[in-house]
Parts: C-alpha cells; structure tokens; sequence
C-alpha cells in the first residue's frame, strides 16, 4: 500500500515535470502599461484584482463572508468554555507592546489598502495585518475583554455592509463602466475591513471555545 | 532561470504535501499537507508569471521587463480565500473531536458499533 | 544564488514540518516555511503575493492551526496511592491506572492533574466537585454509594489477615470497602502504611485489605506469617464519578469499552500484574 502510493505521487510528480519544462524560457507578456492606466491605478496587480477580473473578487468576498458565516454557526453548536477557568496572566511587557503596537498596525494597514492601487498591497493583506494586530490586542488583553469592547452586532453588520457596498461598487465598475482612482480606493478599503473582521470573528469564535494559548 | 527552478520546488513541494495527506493518520496532519500542496501549487503559478531579469509588474519600479502579473492577480485572492476554507475545516475537526474523541481518520471511517 | 540558498531554506523548512513526530512543531514548522516563501515570491517579482502570503500564512494560519490543537482543559483527578495500580516513582506517576488515565486524557483532549489524598477523602472531594474522577484501587464501600462507578477493570477479593496469637486490634483503611468488614475491636487508618508499619511494628493482630496489597506486603514481606481468610469475593477495582457529570460518566464507560474490545486492557493488566 506504501509503495503503491509513493510511486502514484512520484509518477503525477513526473507528469507535471514532464509539462513544466515545456513551458520554459516563457515568451514575452503582453502590453500591460496602458490597461493599467486605463482602470485608473499604477499597480498591474490591482488593475486586475478590481478591473478587468472584478467577477472573481467579488466571489471571492462572498465566499469568504459565507466561510465566516458557516464558523459562526459551527462554533454556535459547541459548548462554551465556562468562565471559571483561570486566565492567562497579563504581563506588563506584552500591555505595553501591544499599546505602542496597535496604533502602528492599523495605520500600516490603512497605508496598505490605501495605497493598493500604486504599488504593492491592495485590501487583501491589510485586512490580514489588521486581523493580527486584533489578535495582537487580544493576546495582551484578554479576548474576552476585547469581545465585550468590539460589540458584536455591529461587527456582524459592518461585514455584510462591506460586502453589500463592495458588491454596489462591482455593478457600477462592470455595467456603469465607472472607471478611475476612488472607485479603486473604496474597493481596497471595504475588502480589508471584510477580511479583518472575518479573521477576528474566527479569532474569537475558536478562543471562546478552546480557551486562550 | 528562476522561474524554472520554482515550478520544480512547486511540483516537489506539491508531491510533498500529497504524501503527507496521504500517509499521516491524524486529520490535522492531513490539513497541514493540504496546506503545503496548495502553497506549492501557488508558487508553481507564480514561477510561471516571472521572466528573466524581472521587476514586479508596478508601473514606475525601474527599468527592464515586468513580470507577469496575471497569475499574481489570481492567486492572490486564492490564498485568502485558502485561509477561510482552513478556518471552516477546522472547526469541522474541533466537531469530530468533541463527539467521536478521536483525530484518527481510519478510526473515524470504521462504521460505529452499535452497543 | 541567493534565490537558490532561499529555496531550499523553504523546501528544508517544509521536509522538517511534514516529518516531525509532534503536532506543534508540524505547525511551527509550516508558519516558518511559509515566511520562507514569502521571500521567495519577493525573489520572483510579486511583492502584492509576498506581503498576503506573509500575513495570512504567516500570523493567521499558524494561530488558527494552534487553537485547533489546545486542550480544552484538565481533568481533576483524587487518587490514593496504591501500588502497582497507581503509585509515585521518582518525579512521575506509574501503574495500570495511571496508563488508563493518560489514554483517557488523550482521548478527552484535557490534561490530567491527580490530587493525592487519603481514601477517606475521595467521596467528599467527589462530591463537592473539586475532583471529577477517583482511582487508585478503588473498590466501592458503604461512604459511596451517591458516587457512579464504572465496570471494574480488574477482579480481586478482600482477604482478612490475622496473627497467630490474635493480640491487638485488626485495622483497615477508613472509608475503604475494607472497614465495612472490621470485626469487633477493630478500628480504621487513614492510610495504608500506617497499616503496613502496624504490621511491621506488631501493634496490629490483623488487617482486612484487597488481593493487590496483600501481593505487595508479600512481595515486601509483610505479613508473612499470618493466616489469610478470604472475606469476600467477586469484587474489582474500578473508577468512581462525581454523581451530576453524566457526560464523564459516558466518555469513560466508552472508553474503557474500547479498550476492552480492541485487547489492550488485557495486555496492560499483563504487563503490570503479570
């Protein structure tokens, strides 16, 4: 049986070589400069993600706000950890790093989005950097705390308002043909709140559950 | 030449992560050769992307050809969107766990004896 | 050639991830070899690839992979001492119960922490919920009857040792199933050696205790020269549960079902009875 499958995934491991070196030295790519432009951003990558490709973010973003939605009501299942467990201790150190910290984080994740349309970022990663700095808050305060301080109810709305106006911002790209920066912009920011707030969702969902590292 | 040499890491790092699915008995185990197989498959796409003597696809980064930035544009959503299906995954082994004590996946398939 | 050292710092991270024997460092392992791809996607011209990998493989995968693996929490255990069964040795804890422990703890995903404290003690700590199970050659008495018990894992009887000449009381352990059966006079310990120095010191004309402690005076050579009489039969060490906790009560029973089923209890019992 071991050998059976060593040599299953040595022989698919072959194929794919086999293709691969047929696809090498890669031929010349097509114009890019002035598409680029055309969707008001300087950053190819972008120009793509929320131009020409715009059908596939706005999926992406549905599925990801549906994943986020299938862990909330997983989790909602399961028991909750009682209360009475002692808590990790908080020391000063990790208080003080994560106040100096989060100020950074959510100015760098902001810069990011903001800036996604000229050079390397886009909303993708700074929601992930903002979702670390959350749990970054969380680890030194506690997620409890920090759940009771990010109200629940908003956070939930603020997610499906994001992928609402995301969505609105879609239409009008693909069938208004509205083109240029602040649509690019808006676009950034939404998608990294959604992500942020779906990466704290699962945070708080699995630590509610399975009790802080 | 750098692409060429990261599409052959992707395929190994790929075959790499299929082994492990395949011979680990732990679902975690399992999930983390997922994770490296994907990421594989991700560099494969990006070593395709890269030409020689590149600089990213970013208009005003210097002189010289730029690499392709369509098969960037699509794996970037795909690794978030990996992310998100890893966080429903996992909640599904926490389920198992509580209810069938066990993370062993052949232990789990066996049919329950009915007491 | 840089690309190419940075290459296979990333394959070598991702050979050591895959290869290790505990899941922790499986996953610390992969959160590292992820980094190492982000810099080989900067190597490749995608910086957008580069930063998304690094904050999504990097921060949030490894934190949700660790989640996923914490224990829940601990199981309190109250146990007496009672070699072979459950005993300390050195800086750890040995025996056919203390291996049973482990494996339910492991298939409860908690971790187990055992309170040691005299027989007596375990239905009040039972009962007030301090503790959540009881072992240590724990055969069920008058004291425990709100407690639930489990199948016995282990047959054995109570023997009555008696001196010779009769002189002095006959003891037995309080709260054990043992001081039930005390004849006239006699009176109960605390501790089993208190009981085992009685003997030796030959304040004591007798004892009442179970088959597995008389194997070990044996072996000890204690008591050697009394004469035993069988007391009662048909008993077995088993594990008591605090009365509310159903759920405990069910996962253990499973467990040991299992066990039983599969025939690994039948080679632990060999392995530490022989």
């Amino acid at each position: 049986m071991r050998w059976a499958a060593a040599v299953a995934v040595l022989a698919m491991m072959g194929l794919l070589v086999l293709a691969t070196v047929g696809l090498f030295p890669r031929g010349p790519i097509p114009e890019w400069e002035a598409p680029t432009l055309a969707y008001g951003a300087r950053n190819a990558v972008a120009a793509i993600v929320l131009g020409s490709r715009l059908w596939d973010t706005l999926m992406e973003v549905l599925v990801y706000a549906m994943a986020m939605l299938g862990v909330r009501m997983g989790m909602r299942t399961l028991p909750e950890l009682s209360s009475s467990r002692p808590q990790v201790a908080e020391t000063p150190l990790l208080l003080k790093a994560a106040d100096i910290l989060i100020g950074v984080v959510l100015v760098f994740s902001l810069y990011l989005a903001a800036s996604g349309h000229l050079g390397p970022g886009g909303g993708f990663p700074a929601g992930a950097i903002l979702g670390s700095g959350l749990l970054l808050l969380a680890l030194a305060k506690g997620a409890d705390r920090l759940a009771e301080e990010l109200y629940e109810p908003t956070l939930e709305g603020l997610e499906y308002g994001a992928v609402a106006v995301l969505i609105a911002l879609g239409a009008a790209t693909l069938l208004l043909g509205v083109r240029g920066q602040i649509p690019l912009v808006a676009a950034n920011l939404f998608i990294g709140l959604e992500v942020a707030i779906g990466a704290w969702v699962v945070l708080h969902r699995f630590v509610s559950h399975r009790g802080e590292i | 030449m750098e692409g060429l040499t990261a599409a052959l890491m992707a395929i190994a790092l790929a075959g790499l992560g299929l082994w492990t699915l395949i011979r680990r008995r732990n679902a975690i185990w399992k999930l983390l050769g997922l994770n490296v197989a994907s990421g594989g498959s991700i560099l494969f796409l990006v070593g395709v992307a890269h030409r020689p003597e590149a600089r990213p696809p970013i208009l005003g980064m210097g002189p010289g050809p730029a690499a392709d930035p369509l098969p960037q544009a699509l794996v970037l959503t795909a690794i978030v969107i990996h992310f998100a299906t890893l966080a429903l995954s996992l909640v599904y082994v926490i389920f198992l766990t509580e209810r069938r004590h066990t993370q062993d996946v052949p232990r789990l398939e066996r049919p329950r004896r009915r007491k | 050639m840089t690309f190419i050292v940075v290459c296979v710092i990333t394959f070598g991270l991702a050979v050591f991830a895959l290869t290790r024997r505990r899941l922790l460092w499986g996953v610390l392992g992969v959160g590292a070899h992820s980094l190492a791809l982000a810099g080989v996607y900067l190597y490749l011209a995608a910086p957008d690839v580069a930063l998304t990998e690094a904050a999504v493989g990097f921060a949030l995968v490894t934190f949700v992979y660790l989640l996923a693996l914490r224990r829940t929490g601990r199981l309190v255990v109250a146990a007496t001492e009672s070699p072979p069964l459950l005993y300390t040795e050195n800086d750890g804890i040995a025996g056919l119960e203390w291996e049973l422990l482990k494996r339910f703890g492991r298939w409860l995903h908690r971790d187990v922490e055992v309170l040691w404290v005299p027989r007596s003690e375990i239905p009040r700590l039972l009962l007030s919920g301090e503790a959540e199970l009881a072992v240590g050659g724990f055969i069920p008495g008058e004291e425990d009857h709100r407690l639930q018990f489990t199948k016995p894992h282990v047959p054995t009887r109570m023997v009555r040792l008696e001196s010779p000449g009769h002189e002095g009381p006959v003891l037995a352990v309080r709260g054990d199933r043992a001081a039930d059966h005390l004849p006239r006079g006699g009176h109960a310990v605390d501790g089993a050696e208190e009981l085992e120095d009685a003997l030796q010191a030959g304040t004591a004309g007798g004892a009442v205790v179970d088959a597995l402690r008389l194997w070990i005076w044996r072996l000890r050579g204690v008591g050697t020269s009394m004469d035993v009489h069988s007391v009662e039969e048909d008993l077995g060490y088993c594990m008591a549960v605090a009365p509310e906790n159903e759920e405990l009560y069910e996962s253990l029973e499973a467990f040991l079902y299992e066990l039983a089923a599969e025939g690994e209890l039948e080679r632990l019992v060999q392995r530490f009875l022989g």
